[in-house]
């Protein structure tokens, strides 16, 4: 594509998306100038080599003013935000912190940029705004569907944000917003960490509902990738202007073969397997709150999480295939090994040799 | 089996006897052949049909009368094609010529050939081959073009093979040496068929705008044949599967039929399992195009017959000691779920990936892909047949009903509410029963006073007996 990025301001830039986005710019544009905008400093995640780093609180609409008037970037990529922890993502105790980083943050961003004259401004949105209400299952769903009225705090806050950064879609600043599924890839302290942590607290043989829920996750440098493909087509054809997109790798597979695959790389595989109702589950869910209420102890399992682990969600991917011409470079295969080999190199182990293992 | 043997059989499995019955007493053929007007020529036609292939020869016998005697033509053209290539007595010298002028003799008014060795079963149809000219000729000329380039490519496909075999090394070594061989033997006849289906109408001519599909058709049947039949292939000293994926798993191909060599022989096996699955997608698509109900039973019934056989080879190491197929009341279930339409037959499709998805394991080298095309083929399912639509998601969101879901809201309700009552009642009568029992026990001198006491000190379990009495 004949775009000309010259000037890209990341926000949450030293984040697991935000590091991605600045290291996929800085490869396919080495002449381009990246500023990053976060509230920590470049910390685990890798950053390319000349960035410049502005420490900036984004819920403060001065301190996001100042760094982008001074910057006065061409794109804008807009990754910060909160996601909350596993335990607290099916309760509301959270709920307002979530809505002013994710909402109030949102609009200040927008803000500043519209002063700013900034020409483009991508949202990193998630499929949360509609996968988050989990009252029914969605497989194959489009950018057509609705933004639930309820679901969770972390989808509900999303969702705002998402629709005000649409709505500021004009002649001079054209919007868009990218909805990324369950991410993967090395520097994920969410998911595959929990995925492995089930090994020690052997729960690996233990399937929830049928074990036939279709998910769709997406590698790190995938929606590096489309964000990329983003900022081109806003500066130059502008179709994506005003457009919420969904982002997967577009490999649905389900939930259970996705943890399977990556107990396998660590050398386990679950010695027998016992399916549990997802009635069952559930009702275990909802006593297993009780106790951690009683108990005052984080929650593990939970309605919420019984909820998670059965539920459908893929979308279809068309739209962004369409328009940004998005394909997924790295099929979940690749990701699920690259990811594994990175945690394995953090917890300091050793993967076993595939094809020793296989041989055998 | 005999008959006692049946009959145990379906005393234990009464839902295949069902199907058996079902099939037999229940299906109604589109279309008949009307035999009362058919030329003598014709009735020979369709006897050869009968004594060449068992599995066909019903599919077609249903067809629509436009295109009954083409595909019966057609049929037999490239069985008596085949004829030729199997027989080993004759010499390539003479065979190649033979192969390569095959869609001439088609023209050929009498044309006949006796040159098989008296051993080869389908001997006689080259014999009488003159009566399959006779109804050659009376075909449409743009069904003899149809026929006659396919025979002419298969055969020189055949020929080339002959030669190679003769000369050189014929050994299917690379996946795409192997897809190639398929399509010599399978995927020109799905062109053919394509061709015909476009030609009569019942067909979408977009169908032959993606010859990927009509390929697919054909190679995923001749792909689960070959898994099927590795055994016995192996016997008769044919081998089908390519090195490029066996030589992956053991050193020899041999190997594979030893015992102790089992876990890579499954391995093996369902890596070919996996190679035909990425086909079932195209399949799906292109009956999607099929218009007419006589051709899509035609097209639909070897589809699912061939992935519920995937199903029964998948991680199945009975495939390797002897011959296996699926039963007979499958089959006849499965014929009755292929002749009706297309999101039944999606249904049944699901439902055998599915039931390989379950037998997937992650020890298997390629779990991960088997899952991926699982999940691919469901999503295709999703797409042609959406089990929800964005403007029902809207109306849900927005707090619309339609009549109809008002009503169920209303009998959901009312049907929970009875349930609450019922369980308040039990409730009720549980505490009743409760209050009586203690009641009597407090006034015959049951110490509920100590009994407490003791629990809250923590003495869940009366004291234990001692066993000093005895001494």
């Amino acid at each position: 594509m004949a775009a000309d990025l010259k000037n890209v301001l990341i926000s949450g830039g030293t984040g697991f998306v935000g590091s991605a986005n600045a290291r996929a710019l800085a490869e396919k544009y080495p002449d381009c100038t990246i500023t990053i905008i976060d509230l920590n400093p470049p910390r685990q995640h890798a950053l390319p080599d000349g960035i410049t780093f502005i420490r900036v609180d984004i819920t403060s609409a001065e301190e996001v003013y100042d760094a982008i008037m001074k910057v006065k970037p061409d794109i804008l990529i807009h990754t910060a935000g909160i996601v909350p922890a596993l335990s607290e993502r099916f309760g509301r105790r959270l709920e307002r912190l979530v809505w002013k980083i994710n909402v109030e943050g949102t609009k200040n961003m927008l803000e500043a940029a519209k002063q700013a004259g900034v020409k483009g401004f991508i949202y990193t949105s998630t499929c949360c705004v509609i996968t988050d209400n989990m009252d029914s299952p969605l497989p194959n769903i489009d950018e057509k569907w609705p933004t639930p009225r309820s679901s969770l705090i972390y989808g509900e806050s999303k969702a705002a944000a998402e629709a005000m950064v649409l709505e500021a879609c004009s002649k001079t600043l054209a919007t868009c917003s990218l909805r990324p599924s369950v991410l993967c890839g090395p520097g994920d302290y969410q998911l595959v960490p929990a995925i492995h942590a089930c090994i020690e607290k052997w729960e690996t043989p233990f399937v929830i509902g049928d074990g036939f829920n279709l998910w769709d996750v997406t590698y790190v440098t995938n929606i590096a990738d489309a964000h990329v493909l983003a900022a081109e087509n806003l500066m130059t054809s502008k179709t994506a202007a005003g457009e919420a997109m969904f982002i997967q790798n577009n490999e649905p597979i389900t939930f259970r073969d996705f943890c399977l695959a990556i107990w396998d790389h660590f050398g386990h595989i679950p010695p027998f397997e016992l399916y549990i109702p997802e009635g069952l589950a559930y009702i275990v869910g909802l006593v297993s709150e009780c106790m951690t209420w009683m108990t005052r102890t984080a929650t593990t399992l939970s309605r919420g999480s019984v909820r998670d682990a059965c539920s459908v969600r893929y979308a279809s991917g068309e739209k962004a295939k369409q328009i940004l011409g998005y394909e997924a470079r790295v099929g979940i295969e690749d990701a699920i090994r690259l990811s594994c080999e990175d945690y394995a190199r953090r917890l300091g182990i050793e993967l076993p040799s595939k094809a020793k293992q296989h041989k055998e | 089996m005999g008959l006692i043997g049946n009959a145990v059989y379906y005393s234990f499995h009464p839902s295949e006897l069902r199907s058996i019955i079902q099939w037999k007493v229940w299906h109604t053929p589109v279309h008949e052949r009307q035999v009362k007007d058919e030329t003598e020529t014709q009735k020979i036609c369709f006897q050869f049909l009968d004594k060449t292939s068992r599995s066909f020869s019903a599919v077609i016998q249903e067809l629509h009368p436009e295109l009954l005697l083409p595909v019966c033509v057609f049929y037999l053209a490239l069985r008596g094609l085949d004829t030729i290539e199997d027989d080993t007595s004759i010499p390539l010298k003479t065979k190649e010529p033979l192969l390569r002028d095959f869609n001439n003799f088609l023209e050929k008014d009498g044309w006949t050939f006796d040159g098989n060795r008296p051993e080869e079963k389908d001997r006689e149809l080259l014999v009488q081959f003159h009566n399959v000219v006779t109804e050659f000729k009376n075909m449409k000329p743009a069904y003899q073009a149809i026929v006659k380039d396919i025979t002419k490519k298969m055969g020189n496909g055949m020929a080339d093979y002959c030669r190679k075999a003769e000369l050189e090394d014929a050994s299917v070594k690379t996946v795409s040496e192997y897809d190639e061989y398929c399509y010599y033997v399978a995927g020109l006849v799905g062109e053919g068929l394509t061709r015909l289906f476009v030609e009569s109408e019942f067909g979408n001519p977009a169908l032959l705008k993606r010859p990927r599909l009509h390929k697919s058709m054909g190679l995923f049947l001749q792909k689960t044949n070959i898994i099927r039949d590795v055994r016995e292939d192996n016997d008769d000293g044919r081998r089908f599967w390519p090195k490029e994926i066996w030589s992956k798993h053991v050193a020899e191909f041999d190997d594979l039929f030893k015992p102790e060599n089992r876990d890579a022989a499954l391995n093996c096996s369902s890596e070919m399992v996996l190679n035909a699955l990425e086909h079932a997608e195209d399949c799906l698509f292109y009956l999607a195009g099929l218009r007419e109900q006589s051709v899509f039973n035609f097209c639909a019934i070897p589809q699912t017959m061939a992935i519920a056989t995937l199903e029964l080879c998948f991680r199945n190491y009975n495939m390797f000691q002897r011959n296996i197929k699926i039963t007979k009341g499958d089959a006849c279930r499965l014929m009755s779920e292929s002749t009706q339409n297309l999101q039944v037959l999606c249904q049944t499709f699901r439902q055998y990936a599915r039931r390989i998805h379950k037998k997937n394991t992650p020890k298997d080298p390629n779990f991960l892909k088997i899952s991926i095309v699982c999940g691919r083929l469901e999503k295709f399912i999703e797409s042609i047949f959406p089990s929800q639509s964005p403007e029902a998601a809207q109306r849900l969101v927005k707090g619309e009903r339609t009549p109809e879901e008002r009503r169920k809201a209303e009998e959901d309700k009312e049907a929970k509410q009875e349930l609450l009552f019922i369980m308040f009642v039990m409730f009720i009568i549980v505490c009743f029963v409760t209050a009586i029992m203690l009641a009597f026990a407090w006034y015959f001198g049951a110490r509920f006073d100590l009994a407490w006491q003791e629990l809250r000190q923590g003495h869940l379990l009366p004291p234990k007996q001692t066993a000093h009495e005895e001494l």
